[in-house]
């Protein structure tokens, strides 16, 4: 009999089928994809610039809708979601985004807090979290500074740590690791690992060989709008950090 | 946290961000609800002196001969038949001569030669004191000249006049005040609130993203209309009151002071002017919240 965790693990998260999503006048961003990453999956995207993966991002938590094709996240069609709905299923995603997306006029903390605070957390955990997270990627000395300052390595931390927060069941990192240095890269890669233990669906759009190769984890490789799927042939990785 | 406090929360931040327009648009609604408020005040004021001033107001009603008391009886019918006359009273020739003779006073050797039926008989009508009534005397004083056997009729015409025209100002002054009040409070809410979202776009993007529902964003914005309203009416009415006090300290000693108590505006009135303005400010910000955000 199945352990709960490995029960969890097989159930699916994300599920696309047939999508197709073309931009005017004529740019077919993504042709007919269909895809399935399970709870406590950690997937990486790669592909080119223009491959598509951010729209793919983009489709998951429905800033974008596709023109074709359907789009599940934990059993539930995003096309056909009532707007109450959508706003529950988006409290369960967590996404850092390529251009980071900071509050630039607000402190550190205070970005990290606003996913927190949209569930109405304590204010007394809305701190421990962000302080905890911060000091998760090296940050914590820059709890109180304004995030306009930071650099932008600093600033993709603080935006994973936002995306992270809430601990969500869907985390989508568009480009995580682009501006940071080994060091910072393992931390985030930690913290990515972490959730994924916990059970948490991870999808990493990524350029960085460096954070996937040889590891074990599922590759998806988009090309002209069409998915081709890599599997790391050697290494069980996934298995060993969802069970 | 609950949401209430979470939406406090944010309700006191969007207010220690946007200080300086949060002030400039209470400054605006406290002026127009003073401005508002002042001419009512007058107003109402003007009207109950109207009302004291109807105490002495009477029409008098001069006929050719002594009526008769059936003939008394069909001018009783007939002028009370009329709305809004409190009273009458007939005044006979020998009254007439004796009240004369009574205000004359020391100088009443000028009667000593004449017949004390020179004064012809008249009828005093007393109008309800309201200012309704007040503005119904000329045609009111039209009507008895109509009777049988009535020479003239008398009454401060000009004077009631006057007064009705500026009560009637008064009246347009109190409208157009409290459109003002309307428009200021509804349009500078709704524009302080749409530059508030305009600059916080990226913030509401983002709490869109994660899962605000449409009450967490709105309802921030729509306490602050509220709250703008309502302390806007509660310092310009407060203001007004302390105007009000230092006037009537001014002019304690005055014989106009004594003579027409003046009043502040009572508990009711001041209670549903602040409630109004509350409204005003939450519609305006409702309107624009619900234009921009499209939530």
């Amino acid at each position: 009999m199945p352990s709960p965790a490995a029960e969890k693990k097989d159930k699916v998260m994300v599920e696309l089928i047939k999508v197709g999503k073309s931009y005017p006048p004529d740019v077919a961003a993504l042709n007919e994809i269909s895809l399935t990453i399970r709870k406590g999956e950690m997937v990486f995207l790669t592909g080119r610039s223009g491959a598509g993966k951010t729209t793919l991002l983009r489709l998951l938590c429905r800033i974008e809708r596709p023109d074709r094709g359907l789009v599940e996240i934990d059993g539930t069609d995003l096309g056909s979601l009532p707007p109450a709905r959508l706003q529950q299923l988006r409290r369960r995603i967590g996404m850092a985004y390529q251009d980071f997306k900071l509050l630039t006029d607000n402190s550190v903390a205070e970005n990290i807090a606003l996913p927190m605070e949209v569930l109405c957390r304590q204010k007394s955990f809305i701190r421990r979290r962000a302080k905890e997270l911060l000091e998760a990627l090296g940050l914590a000395h820059k709890y109180n500074a304004r995030a306009g300052d930071l650099s932008r390595g600093e600033m993709q931390r603080v935006s994973i740590a936002r995306a992270v927060a809430n601990n969500p069941d869907l985390i989508l990192a568009d480009e995580p690791t682009g501006n940071l240095d080994v060091e910072s890269t393992a931390r985030v890669m930690d913290l990515f690992h972490e959730h994924c233990k916990r059970g948490a669906a991870i999808l990493i759009a990524t350029h960085d060989p460096k954070i996937y190769a040889g590891k074990g984890f599922r590759i998806l490789h988009l090309a002209d709008g069409e998915v081709i799927e890599q599997f790391n042939p050697d290494n069980n990785a996934n298995e060993g950090v969802s069970s | 946290m609950s949401f209430f406090s979470a939406i406090l929360s944010q309700l006191w931040r969007n207010l220690r961000r946007t200080l300086g327009s949060q002030i400039l648009t209470l400054l605006t609604i406290t002026l127009s609800t003073l401005i508002f408020a002042f001419f009512y005040l007058v107003y109402t004021n003007m009207i109950n002196v109207g009302n004291q001033l109807g105490d002495d107001l009477r029409l008098v009603v001069y006929l050719d001969e002594e009526p008769s008391p059936a003939m008394q009886e069909e001018y009783r019918d007939k002028i009370l038949r009329f709305d809004g006359v409190e009273k009458i009273e007939f005044v006979s020739r020998k009254q007439a001569y004796e009240r004369f003779k009574k205000e004359l006073d020391t100088n009443r050797d000028v009667l000593a030669d004449m017949p004390e039926d020179f004064l012809p008989p008249s009828i005093e009508v007393y109008p309800v004191r309201s200012l309704s009534s007040l503005t119904k005397i000329k045609r009111f004083s039209d009507y008895l000249l109509t009777l049988p056997g009535v020479l003239k009729v008398q009454y401060g015409r000009e004077w009631i006049e006057r007064f009705y025209s500026f009560i009637r100002l008064l009246r347009i002054i109190v409208i157009l005040s409290g459109s003002l009040l309307i428009l200021t409070s509804t349009f500078m809410i709704a524009s302080t609130i749409s530059l508030t979202l305009l600059s916080r776009e990226r913030e509401l993007e983002l709490l869109r993203l994660f899962g605000a529902s449409s009450a967490y964003i709105r309802l921030p914005y729509f306490l602050e209309g509220a709250l703008q309203g309502f302390l806007g009416a509660s310092l310009g009415l407060g203001t007004l009151y302390l105007l009000f006090n230092w006037i009537t300290l001014q002019f304690s000693g005055s014989a106009l002071f004594g003579y027409f108590p003046f009043a502040f505006l009572p508990p009711a009135t001041i209670a549903l002017i602040i409630t109004l303005s509350t409204l005003l400010c939450a519609a305006g910000s409702y309107t624009s919240t619900r234009k921009i955000l499209q939530v």
